[in-house]
């Protein structure tokens, strides 16, 4: 459907797109609050429509792009539309670093103790962008290179995994003041924690490898997770499921409370 | 204060420091425990051994540093596994770090066991948007990948011969945190009836037993000891055992402390119980 382009027809489609991209927002925030309603109803709906449709109409033995396949009139579809929602997506993000932006030089305009957070904030997303765009051109220079593997490979995994591993000692010092002995409900769930804890680890495993093999740790340990807890998570999940589809077919027919924009 | 009283209210800057003795201390002990393979796991290593040369695998990185420790074996677990069946393989992400951080796994394995970058496994990289991007890859793979991490056409490569839809793929493997391989199961596995393998953190893994137990996928490495008993079955040897030292230390610490808390508040309510006896 859509062909790649490249070399200057590609800088001029991007360009292209953005034009059109800020074209609309301006046009839609210009909007009076009931058609721009309207106009992001209609979208939602027959995006959802799409894909209902699509799922839903009876299928048939089709040729797509060179290749044999089952679907129906509107399957030919799908893979545009996978490439054009990724891009929508991109808008989200993109949004998502404009509010920031936006907080945190207020931040460092009513400078205080705490404007030295935005500050750090500002140089570690800009040299990190700067940095990773460099790095993607043809032919890097080794500064370039080193400078992306420092902040990347150096800081960002380093600081990632240190916030993670954080937890562990914050879970620990949790399980020790919550997991009392106060009523029947705690101590079971007091028990089965410490036979799932016990039996995922080797220790657990070697303190019961005398046992008849039924009372092994990390065969009660299974038996607990897939004949007690899966029951559980499944119903859950079900629950969970059937909410999804409440909530989804509220939000495509527009009904839900909130939705495009309203107060 | 009270004895009793003092072991329920340790202080948790000890317990801090006793945790981090307990993590690291073990970590450089030569000590080697005995593991024993699940049937998940067991699942999981047949899934793989099934394949035959050649055959093509989406590895599916879904991960970031914060959960390196145990994603991180798992990936080198399994990547090995495939280098030494022979197998193809690409790698995709719906994580942006996911995608790096295993590419430093597969350069160093590659290194040993000659892999190619573009004949023998190719990176495709970060996308966005797993669910509607899943619903285009099954129909159209080079479609809708497009191009490699080096921007390289992906329908010219020599490892995506014969790779048109997600038919093509012999077994998906998803290595994750999250619930991303429920969208997989959705969209690719489930619809296209294609072997499916999950290797989540431990914190998941009661909720992906739900999709082993129903079949929807054929195999599940289970976190860190999973890694472990992985590598038990390809005899290596590798950092797996010993972060599988420290977390067992790290597991019979908080179980310690759990225990000795509830027995210090038993011993006072007794305490308590007589002393009121008796007056």
């Amino acid at each position: 459907m859509f062909t790649p382009q490249t070399g200057g027809a590609w800088y001029g489609y991007i360009a292209g797109a953005i034009v059109a991209s800020i074209v609309l927002i301006v046009i839609l925030t210009q909007l009076p609050q009931r058609a721009r309603k309207w106009v992001l109803f209609t979208v939602t709906f027959l995006g959802g429509l799409f894909y209902a449709l699509e799922f839903f109409l009876p299928t048939h033995e089709m040729m797509i792009e060179g290749n044999k396949a089952e679907g129906n009139f509107l399957t030919p579809f799908v893979v545009p539309m996978a490439n054009i929602l990724p891009a929508l997506s991109s808008f989200a993000v993109g949004l998502g670093v404009i509010n920031l932006f936006q907080l945190h030089t207020k931040r460092v305009l009513k400078w205080n103790l705490d404007s030295i957070n935005s500050v750090v904030f500002f140089v570690a997303m800009i040299l990190m962008t700067v940095a990773h765009i460099m790095a993607k051109r043809p032919h890097p220079s080794e500064f370039v290179t080193s400078l992306q593997k420092i902040l990347f490979d150096g800081a960002l995994q380093s600081l990632d995994a240190t916030m993670f591993s954080i937890i562990a000692f914050y879970i620990t010092s949790a399980a020790y003041r919550a997991f009392r002995v106060r009523s029947l409900e705690a101590t079971l769930l007091l028990a089965t924690a410490i036979i799932v804890m016990l039996g995922q680890i080797t220790i657990g495993q070697l303190l019961t490898s005398s046992l008849p093999d039924y009372l092994h740790i990390e065969v009660v340990r299974n038996w607990i997770l897939t004949k007690v807890n899966a029951p559980a998570t499944r119903a859950i999940a079900v629950g969970l499921g059937i909410g999804s589809l409440a909530v989804g077919l509220r939000i495509w027919l527009g009904l839900e409370r909130g939705s495009y924009f309203e107060n | 204060m009270n004895i009793l009283r003092l072991l329920q209210t340790v202080d948790r800057r000890v317990i801090y420091v006793l945790l981090m003795l307990s993590v690291t201390i073990p970590f450089f002990l030569p000590i080697r425990l005995p593991m024993k393979v699940s049937p998940a796991t067991q699942a999981f290593y047949n899934a793989v051994e099934e394949l035959k040369p050649g055959d093509f695998v989406l590895l599916s990185v879904d991960w970031e540093a914060g959960t390196r420790g145990e994603n991180g074996p798992q990936t080198e677990a399994v990547v090995t596994h495939l280098m030494r069946k022979k197998c193809r393989f690409a790698m995709l992400s719906f994580q942006p770090q996911g995608p790096k951080i295993s590419q430093l796994i597969v350069d160093r394995l590659a290194k040993e066991y000659g892999y190619r970058d573009g004949i023998d496994w190719v990176n495709w990289g970060y996308r966005v948007d797993a669910k509607n991007y899943l619903k285009g890859f099954v129909q159209d793979v080079p479609g809708v990948i497009k191009t490699t991490t080096k921007g390289e056409p992906v329908a010219n490569l020599e490892v995506m011969k014969g790779i048109k839809t997600a038919k093509d793929i012999n077994l998906i493997i998803n290595v994750t945190p999250s619930n991303i391989y429920a969208t997989y199961i959705q969209f690719v596995a489930g619809a296209k009836k294609i072997p499916m393998v999950v290797a989540p953190t431990s914190v998941i893994v009661p909720e992906v037993f739900n999709y082993l137990d129903s079949k929807q996928i054929v195999g599940m490495m289970p976190g860190l000891p999973g890694a472990g008993e992985y590598e038990s079955l390809l005899g290596t040897n590798t950092k797996v055992t010993r972060f599988a030292n420290s977390a067992s230390f790290a597991h019979l610490l908080i179980i310690f402390f759990i225990i000795l808390g509830n027995i210090a508040m038993v011993m006072e309510r007794r305490q308590r119980a007589q002393s009121g006896g008796n007056a």
